[in-house]
């Protein structure tokens, strides 16, 4: 008998996922665990496994389609089974044949709940709890089967359906889509592309950003050659710590400078009010195939310099393979993003709502500056480049934290021993 | 029903005949020259003074509303003017002699007697103690606001105007009148000189002034008390109420302290008229007013009719009057014979009257004919009395001047000040004795054998895994008994009376062996009048002490509407917060007999805004609840189950605690919890909504959340709101007729509170909307367990394999509907 595969739930707060690509093919034999396609939410991007064992009978959706989560995606079974009742189109009729039917005269009482119930007056009634954990969790409370009484739907319904999803009605909008796009694709000469649910959410936040905060960049730098020299001695190291880069050095003294600025390690709420953050919840901005994506080192004020640098390189790599868990990718008390590796001397970091800075790293250039002895010597200036929220907080203290910050680091070892 | 009292066939059967003493008529006849021995000159045209300026108070306010102008100053107010033009003169003689210790309460009409009772006790006080008084009074804002009337060196002058002025903006419902405006014209008093509420309701200071009267006379204090009503209050039931309970018999056969009368004078200023019904001749039957105190007590309520007219011979009358009273022979009846030129009010087209008849009482207004016979006499010039004229005049122009300018008197400003009226609908105080003097007791507390029993007894139903037998179990009846043995023993101003209290120690055995610890005048048997029962409370409390009265069964409310819903509930906030209101009234929900004992009416008092209502459900509950009723100044309608004064504390660990503790009134008792359904109940229906809890839990493996209401008004939702939320389901029990109940508010409440979270709508299980049937068939109205299960399964979530027993399908919910049953 065929079974189906449906769409994972990517997370609390996500309802629907875009398929990336399909990684088998109708007729492919499936084990349990095989990836059958990839899909992605609005910040990362999963390879959905195999639930179900046998040959790939049926694609409900195809690349690009988005599709509910927790609805059937595809049907695997024995050549020659009968996957039509999977069809999340199938379903969406069987509802409304049902529903036609239910203008049979009530039933004294349901001896036998949590049978199906069914309404005298042919409308399918939701409980307002029902609909409220059906929007919470993504699914269509109409989707479920209605237990309660005068066959309405309730919250166990809705619970069934997200424990035991089923079929959808939204399947027959879906191929409608379908239509459309290849109408637009005849077109040729250009080619549009529609954003992916990550370049969607970059586009939607980073707009939001600029045109809701009253941002400003402070630029300044300072001597780097401690931090450089550290640096060189930790890459002659053994193991893990000749891992440590220049930006993990940088994202350390960040953790260790924003305590005496609170109203920079913070979130605005609304208007008129702001979250003083106890800890320090680093956001590192991070370039993925798929564009940019922020995770969070959550409480790096705890952390030493290789738990930082371990940290980030394993939610980079997360990040990377699209396989982050979509908790890590919110919230950030504090965003540090590193372009000095890209060359870049100086640079207007935009800040992710609603925190209220972001700290831009930039490369070292060689500067002269006069030495104590009178002469002149040549010292790498390393360039910071701090954007901040003026609503949360004033041009003095901001540049106060980019001082105090250089400090640190043209100090980083005693900074270390603190 | 005591047992020192003889029912002796013998005397009871024996033939005889009921005498009467002659009741005097009009038999004041002296003349004012032969008065000038008793009266100085002054005094004499003072009272003419004051005559007139009672008149011109009152034609001020007629012109206001009908012409919306005094003496060039135009201004109007959209509230009532109940007029008494006319009845000047006896509202002055009858102040007199009257001093701020001697209390009295009015009618709707009552303008004249409160502005002469002031005239009066300005006349009396020092200028001291009318500068102490005046500056007391709302902290000197009213002084403040009547000192801007312009400088004055005689204190008299400016306690008048103040006097004037404070009653006016009340009328006006300004800000600066004696309550804020919040009373108005039928509620305007003064405290500091004695003057008590007047009452809108006709009748309604009758019960209210008796129990002003067993103050004083319980609690040792000054003066006596007016009741000033109109002879159309004659007719109303609890009037009689009111003279009944002031005449009782006890006060001298069975009370061993504060022996004697009452000090209350009843008198009816008898225009002829009750609104428009003529009485005499019409809708009365008693020919002459003064005729009825002698069918209440053989004294005769020592009443005779007086000239109203003339305020020599209401001074007189005041004085014989009152030489009873303080020799504790009272009550006393006054039938004043006045009359009223202008209508019931400015809307009176007179069409019940003739203008000949008018005419012929304005040929005797004393207002001419007291003038006279003082220039007659050579009291004084008729110039004098021009003079006075003129003076009254230029005065009053100034007081209407003032009280309708908005800058000198502004109505309170709800918008800068939405809670003005809010703050006051509760006092919320906690007080624990009114008085500072030891309580009046027979022995001390913990010999009384009642009370020593109740301690013995276990507070847990079961000990050592053993059931404790009913007899040796702490119950709700204890509980309540035992927070009342102690707030007898602390607050010495606390009096506990009501239907069979003493003897029988109330029908449901709640005062039981009470009467061993006090004496009489704490604890005694009130007749069947409920309408007295709570009127004298109210008017116990709002002369400075604290009540608990009972009415038997919860039905008899009716019987005590008034007194209940307009003057328990509102005095508090209709004085502005000026008066406490500490009576506590104990109702009982019947059962088993009948159509008119066994209602369960919280939600009429629930509806009532300034009462406070509680209905408590376990021992536990019981006694945390009546110890916070009995130390708040706050009415309290306390409703108790018959049902249930057996039962023992089943739901709070470790049962009813020895020591003393106070549940705030507005909490809820969470008795069980669960995560499948919430059941909320009120009363007795908590046992049966446990029964269907138990079903629940083992046929059908559903946990219920279970909480009580004990307090219906205040109430905190929070719990509620929390377990519903947590549920998404709620049933709500109890044992009133479910139309309009309160649980029924309570559901519409959390549907607006919890609306995004509710599986199900809100369930109101409650009895039919029928007759109460006899106890026999007392399934098949009353909730029982399986009417809960029903309505779980057919409006909130089916239960696997239930058979309904009782269930209601919309259909059928629509029929009853629209049959009203």
């Amino acid at each position: 008998m065929a079974k189906a595969v449906i769409m994972p739930k990517a997370g609390i707060t996500v309802e629907s996922c875009i398929i990336g690509t399909w990684e088998k093919k109708v007729g492919d034999q499936i084990k349990i665990g095989d990836i059958l396609f990839t899909y992605e939410t609005d910040k990362a991007s999963f390879e959905c496994e195999s639930t179900e064992e046998g040959t790939l009978l049926e694609i409900f959706y195809k690349d690009g389609d988005e599709v509910p989560c927790l609805v059937n995606v595809c049907a695997v079974g024995n050549p020659g089974d009968d996957c039509s009742a999977l069809r999340p189109e199938t379903a969406a009729k069987e509802e409304k044949a049902e529903e036609k039917s239910a203008e049979a005269p009530k039933v004294e009482t349901a001896a036998a709940a949590p049978e199906t119930t069914k309404s005298e007056s042919g409308k399918t009634a939701v409980s307002p709890r029902a609909r409220k954990l059906a929007e919470r969790a993504g699914v269509d409370a109409a989707d479920a089967v209605p237990t309660g009484p005068n066959g309405r739907i309730i919250e166990r319904d809705v619970r069934e359906l997200m424990n035991n999803p089923h079929v959808s009605a939204k399947a027959e909008a879906s191929s409608v889509k379908e239509s459309a796009k290849a109408e637009i694709a005849a077109e040729a000469e250009y080619e549009d592309v529609k954003f992916s649910n990550i370049r969607r959410a970059i586009s939607k936040s980073m707009h939001a950003s600029l045109a809701t905060m009253a941002q400003l960049t402070h630029n300044s730098t300072f001597d780097a050659s401690e931090i450089l020299a550290y640096r060189k001695k930790l890459k002659a190291s053994e193991g893990a710590l000749s891992g440590i880069t220049l930006g993990d050095i940088v994202l350390y003294a960040v953790s260790r400078t924003l305590h005496n600025y609170p109203d920079l390690n913070a979130n605005m709420i609304g208007e008129d009010s702001i979250r003083l953050f106890k800890h320090v919840n680093l956001g590192v901005a991070v370039d993925t195939p798929r564009g940019l994506m922020v995770p969070t080192i959550f409480h790096a004020d705890e952390m030493s310099l290789l738990e930082i640098s371990l940290a980030v390189k394993e939610l980079a790599k997360e990040c990377r393979e699209g396989n982050i868990n979509p908790d890590k990718l919110s919230g950030a008390s504090f965003t540090v993003s590193n372009l000095g590796s890209l060359g870049i001397e100086t640079f207007t970091p935009v800040i992710n709502p609603p925190q209220t800075g972001i700290l831009g790293v930039c490369r070292a250039v060689d500067r002269v500056k006069k030495l104590d002895d009178g002469s002149i010597g040549i010292y790498p200036a390393m360039g910071l480049s701090l954007t901040y929220d003026h609503r949360a907080i004033d041009g003095s203290p901001a540049s106060r934290f980019l001082k105090e910050l250089g400090e640190n680091l043209e100090r980083f070892t005693t900074l270390l021993a603190e | 029903m005591p047992k020192s009292l003889f029912v002796d066939p013998a005397e009871t059967r024996a033939p005889g005949k009921i005498t009467f003493e002659d009741i005097p008529v009009n038999v004041y006849n002296k003349t004012v020259k032969e008065e000038r021995k008793r009266f100085s000159d002054d005094d004499l045209v003072r009272i003419y003074r004051d005559i007139a300026i009672l008149r011109e108070f009152e034609s001020m306010l007629n012109l206001i509303k009908t012409q919306g102008v005094y003496n060039g100053i135009e201004t109007t107010y959209p509230g009532p003017a109940h007029l008494s033009i006319g009845q000047e003169a006896a509202a002055v003689g009858q102040a007199y002699l009257l001093d701020k210790n001697d209390f009295s309460f009015g009618s709707h009409r009552s303008h004249s007697e409160i502005l002469s009772k002031a005239l009066s006790c300005i006349q009396k006080l020092s200028e001291k103690e009318l500068m102490d008084i005046m500056e007391g009074f709302l902290g000197g804002s009213a002084l403040r606001a009547t000192e801007k009337l312009g400088k004055v060196d005689d204190v008299k002058e400016l306690a008048i105007r103040f006097i004037l002025y404070g009653t006016l903006s009340e009328i006006f419902a300004r800000s600066t009148g004696f309550h804020k405006g919040m009373g108005g014209s039928m509620h305007a008093f003064f405290l500091p000189f004695g003057i008590y509420p007047n009452n809108a309701i006709v009748g309604g200071s009758g019960a209210i002034s008796t129990g002003a009267a067993l103050f004083k006379k319980i609690n040792g204090k000054q003066g006596i008390v007016v009741c000033n009503s109109g002879d159309g209050s004659m007719a109303r039931g609890p009037v009689w109420e009111a003279m009944n309970f002031a005449a009782m018999d006890q006060f001298e056969t069975l009370w061993e302290s504060h022996k004697g009368g009452m000090p209350i004078l009843y008198n009816v200023f008898n225009n002829s008229y009750g609104m428009g019904d003529q009485t005499r001749g019409e809708t009365m039957g008693y020919d002459m007013l003064a005729r009825i105190g002698s069918g209440i007590s053989p004294t005769q309520f020592y009443a005779e009719r007086i000239d109203g007219f003339n305020p020599l011979a209401v001074i007189d009358a005041m004085e014989r009057k009152l030489e009873i009273l303080r020799a504790g022979k009272g009550p006393v009846l006054l039938d004043t014979i006045t009359y009223r030129y202008s209508g019931h009010s400015t809307s009176d087209q007179n069409a019940y009257r003739t203008k000949e008849e008018i005419d012929a009482w304005r040929e005797v207004d004393p207002i001419i004919t007291y003038r006279k016979s003082l220039v007659d006499a050579g009291v004084a010039a008729d110039g004098k009395f021009e003079d006075i004229l003129a003076e009254v005049k230029e005065r009053m122009t100034m007081i209407c001047k003032a009280a309708s300018d908005p800058q000198i008197s502004p109505y309170v400003d709800f918008k800068a000040d939405p809670y003005v009226v809010e703050r006051t609908m509760f006092s919320n105080e906690k007080v624990e004795k009114f008085d500072d003097r030891e309580p009046e007791v027979s022995m001390p507390k913990e010999e009384v054998p009642a009370y020593k029993k109740i301690k013995e007894k276990s507070r847990c139903p079961i000990v050592d895994g053993q059931p404790v037998s009913k007899m040796k179990l702490f119950n709700l009846r204890d509980a309540l008994s035992e927070v009342i043995y102690d707030r007898l023993y602390e607050d010495p101003t606390l009096i506990a009376y009501g239907e069979d209290c003493r003897d029988w120690g109330g029908a449901f055995a709640v005062y039981r062996g009470m009467m061993d610890a006090v004496p009489h005048c704490r604890l005694f048997n009130a007749p069947i009048a409920e309408a007295a029962i709570v009127g004298t409370a109210v008017g116990y409390a709002l002369s400075g002490g604290r009540a608990l009265v009972e009415l038997m069964y919860a039905d008899f409310i009716g019987c005590a509407g008034d007194e209940i819903f307009n003057q328990m509930s509102k005095w508090q906030a209709m004085s502005a917060g000026i008066l406490k209101m500490p009576v506590v009234l104990r109702v009982s929900v019947g059962s088993k007999y009948g159509a008119q004992h066994s209602q369960d009416w919280t939600a009429l008092c629930a509806h009532i805004p300034g009462l406070k209502v509680c209905f408590p459900a376990t021992p536990w509950e019981a006694k945390g609840l009546m110890e916070s009723a009995l130390k708040g100044t706050d009415p309290v309608v306390f409703f108790e189950s018959q049902r249930i004064y057996d039962v023992g504390e089943q739901f709070h660990e470790g049962g009813v605690p020895a020591e003393r503790y106070e549940i705030e009134i507005g909490d809820v008792n969470k008795v069980r919890d669960g995560k499948d359904v919430t059941i909320l109940t009120v009363g007795a229906a908590l046992y049966r909504a446990m029964d269907a809890v138990k079903e629940l839990s083992e046929k059908y493996g559903m946990e219920a959340d279970v909480l009580n209401i004990h307090s219906l008004v205040p109430l905190d939702y929070t719990k509620i709101v929390e377990s519903v939320r947590k549920t998404g389901r709620v049933v709500l029990v109890s044992d009133a007729c479910a139309r309009g109940s309160f649980m029924s508010e309570v559901a519409k409440n959390i549907t607006e509170l919890c609306f995004d979270d509710l599986d199900a709508p809100p369930v109101v299980v409650g009895a039919r909307n029928w007759i109460t049937p006899p106890f026999e068939f007392d399934k098949y109205f009353f909730p029982q367990a399986s009417w809960i299960l029903d309505a779980i399964h057919e409006k909130i979530v089916p239960l696997k394999g239930y058979t309904v027993e009782n269930g209601c399908t919309e259909t059928e919910q629509l029929r009853r509907l629209q049959k009203g049953v």
